[in-house]
């Protein structure tokens, strides 16, 4: 690994502070054998659940298996389609594409996430559902796109992989759809050790065919009777799959839990730093600030756009600032990707060639913070720009 | 339930294996290495050459290994695929995901795909056969592989249950076009949560399950290849693994030891046990599980739990009685008579002698 000033994450870093309880919970489960299915998996489900006001929290190994379950269990397949925006992460489509339904990529907004002008020009007969991602940490406009959906009777499924801890006119991230998929990603806010994610619902039914797909269509036993329990039978409801998120990682997770208010805190005094220092740099657009009005947003990552993208890029790096680009290439110009090509999204192409996310983690210190804005700023001052 | 004799060996292997796990976890995250490591890789290799096959990828189930592998061969809609009528469900969720149906086929004395019976399954719709090593036995793959010569069908092996078991000397698992196996915690070499792998010897292969594991990319980042999943397996998994890989030897002659003391003490009684390991013949044994039969099942059972002895039962319902599965119009009645006679007995390398013993004995006491 090179010797960054500025690294753009420090897993280690945070694990440091942390270890301690990390291993108590370690040592606990093992001398258990909790190792699938326990209680600290129901209540890490119970704990998602109740923060982001849903009845139900059915975990998952990923969130793109919490989406592509999702949209199985509500019956979305073949000849249909489902309109989602193509400036994500490739999941969010490939959900779409194994439940064979058709992919339709509209264009985003200003802050990244779907403009709801465009759906209603999108729909067709055959539309059945949106999939509006909640990026970088905020709320897509849910108002109008859940008006959109009523009107012509969408199910909306919502990608709340980066911003799980937001909020949208008081409400948590994630209130409007009918699943909610949040990612437990290493590199989210809150992480687990590997891969992870967790769907959360109001719907009993949505949810007991959840708990059924993960697990190979049989009913988990906290879900059985004591009679089922002693019979020993396997009554199998629906063919399924293995999506099960280790015991292991939701014990974890349930110690970040305590830190994330804080980490969210911290995640959006960093984001007033930058937006205060580098908005001296006029034209380099940035994210929106932190606010507590109808978007309280959370910072998964910091992302600002500059038109002489790859210059800046170059410069961080030679002073030590690690970034990153996400993404350069769309979704809808991959080439392997020939189902896609047809779509014309300007917004998009154009973001495409000027983000940068910056490093953003509760972990950064301010000097480190104050040093990317000076790096940033000087590389303005030195063009004129 | 304090049990003298647990089903799983989770508390004990802990006591024994846990501090050296500790030091994995923590070596993983000191460097922040979580997703697709060098820990991944590593294992991938080691463990290709553990069962002699060219390629390994680490996937997040056996289960994924499986449906990964359907979806390589391009299962179409309708396509029959020949599995056995008694194994774990995960073998035809495998199969349906991908689109294909599964055709049961009925299973001989030792739990596994009565070979005999599969030509008389074939039809003009048939894509592949997949054959199950049960319990830590490997299937007849002489009559397997003969048959999907001639029928041009592909064989896609679940050897969950079956690492390191061997038929004419040559690995479960390394027969077919891919074979999958298991690291779920019970397993012979089990995680701490869940894993899987296939293996294949077919570079192009290899290569799309690489991609399809890990959301179609290939070199970094921004190239994608095809719609893929997210089915990756957790780095710290592998590298836990690894830690395990070295004594997966010393198990299966611990194994093979209790499979012997179990047969030993049962001969005689009206039981059926899994064929010894120490009989000369094709099939190298690990004994991943210990079913036995018994006619008074659900009796023994209850005697057993009463002196605090563990029991399973893998599996009470056949896929054939299952209404949900729709597989009603098979004829399995060996699956069915398992179904209704099979228990599964405590069975891990560090049961000890006295334990195993007590089981016996117990079982003993149950006849008189």
């Amino acid at each position: 690994m090179a010797n960054w000033k500025v690294p753009f994450v420090n897993y280690p870093l945070q694990y440091s502070l942390i270890k301690s309880e990390l291993d108590e919970a370690y040592y606990r489960i093992m001398q258990q054998g909790d190792l699938i299915f326990r209680k600290d998996l129901i209540d890490f489900e119970n704990n998602i659940a109740k923060r982001v006001n849903q009845k139900h929290g059915i975990s998952m190994d990923s969130c793109t298996n919490a989406m592509f379950l999702s949209l199985y269990a509500l019956g979305i397949g073949k000849g249909d389609e489902v309109i989602t925006v193509d400036h994500t992460y490739i999941a969010t489509i490939d959900v779409i594409v194994r439940c064979g339904a058709t992919p339709v990529l509209i264009d985003v907004c200003d802050d990244f996430n779907m403009n709801p002008n465009l759906i209603d020009s999108a729909i067709t007969k055959k539309t059945k559902a949106i999939i509006p991602v909640h990026l970088n940490g905020r709320s897509c406009d849910m108002d109008s796109i859940k008006t959109i959906a009523d009107k012509y009777e969408l199910l909306i499924i919502e990608d709340v992989a980066q911003s799980l801890g937001a909020f949208y006119k008081g409400k948590p991230v994630g209130s409007y759809g009918i699943s909610s998929c949040y990612s437990l990603y290493p590199a989210k806010i809150l992480g687990s050790y590997g891969d992870g994610g967790i769907a959360c619902v109001n719907d009993d039914d949505l949810a007991m065919k959840l708990y059924l797909l993960r697990d190979h269509g049989e009913r988990p036993s906290y879900l059985k009777t004591e009679y089922e329990k002693k019979m020993k039978d396997n009554i199998i409801e629906m063919y399924g799959f293995n999506t099960l998120l280790d015991n292991i990682q939701c014990a974890w997770l349930n110690v970040k839990l305590k830190y994330f208010d804080g980490w969210l805190k911290r995640r959006r005094e960093i984001a007033s730093i930058y937006n205060g220092r580098l908005s001296n740099c006029e034209s380099l657009k940035l994210p929106p600030a932190p606010s507590n009005g109808d978007y309280y947003d959370i910072y998964q990552n910091y992302v600002i756009r500059s038109n002489r993208r790859d210059e800046l890029v170059e410069y961080l790096g030679d002073n030590g600032i690690e970034v990153l680009i996400k993404w350069r290439t769309p979704n809808y110009k991959q080439k392997a990707l020939k189902n896609l090509h047809k779509f014309k999204l300007p917004k998009t192409d154009e973001i495409s060639n000027e983000v940068i996310s910056l490093p953003m983690y509760p972990e950064l210190t301010n000097e480190q913070i104050e040093y990317t804005c000076d790096v940033v700023c000087k590389f303005y001052k030195e063009r004129g720009i | 339930m304090n049990w003298k004799v647990p089903i799983y060996g989770y508390k004990i292997q802990s006591k024994l294996y846990g501090e050296g796990i500790l030091k994995e976890i923590k070596r993983v995250m000191d460097g922040g290495d979580y997703i697709l490591r060098k820990d991944v890789e590593d294992f991938e290799n080691n463990f290709a050459k553990l069962i002699g096959s060219k390629y390994a990828v680490g996937v997040n189930s056996c289960t994924d290994a499986l449906r990964l592998s359907f979806r390589l061969i391009h299962l179409q809609k309708d396509d029959e695929v020949i599995v056995p009528a008694h194994t774990f469900l995960a073998s035809l969720d495998a199969i349906v995901d991908a689109g294909g149906k599964p055709v049961l086929i009925d299973v001989g004395k030792d739990h596994n795909l009565d070979t005999s019976k599969i030509e008389k399954a074939i039809t003009n719709k048939t894509v592949a056969i997949l054959p199950v090593h049960l319990n830590g036995r490997c299937c007849n793959m002489d009559k397997v592989m003969e048959l999907a010569e001639k029928y041009k069908l592909y064989v896609i092996e679940d050897a969950a249950q079956a690492l390191c078991a061997t038929y004419k000397g040559k690995c479960a698992g390394t027969w077919g076009s891919t074979g999958s196996f298991s690291f779920f915690p019970a397993k012979l070499l089990g995680t701490i949560g869940d894993g899987g792998m296939v293996v294949t010897d077919n570079e192009s292969y290899y290569n799309k399950l690489k991609a399809m594991r890990d959301y179609g990319r290939v070199k970094g980042e921004e190239q994608v290849v095809l719609y893929g999943q997210n089915s990756r397996l957790d780095n710290v998994h592998a590298a836990i693994l690894n830690y395990k890989l070295p004594f997966v030897e010393g198990w299966i002659a611990r194994r093979r030891e209790i499979a012997e003391m179990y047969a030993k003490a049962f001969k005689g009684l009206p039981i059926k046990t899994l064929p010894s390991s120490l009989e000369a013949s094709d099939y190298y044994d690990v004994f991943q599980n210990y079913p036995i039969m018994v006619e008074r099942r659900d009796k023994l059972v209850e005697f057993l739990e009463h002196k605090k002895i563990e029991i399973l039962i893998h599996w009470k319902t056949p896929f054939t009685k299952q209404k949900e599965l729709r597989l009603g119009k098979f004829k399995a009645p060996m699956a069915e008579k398992i179904a209704s006679e099979v228990l599964s007995l405590p069975m891990y390398p560090e049961l000890t002698d006295e334990q195993v013993t007590y089981v016996c004995d117990s079982i003993r006491g149950f006849f008189k």
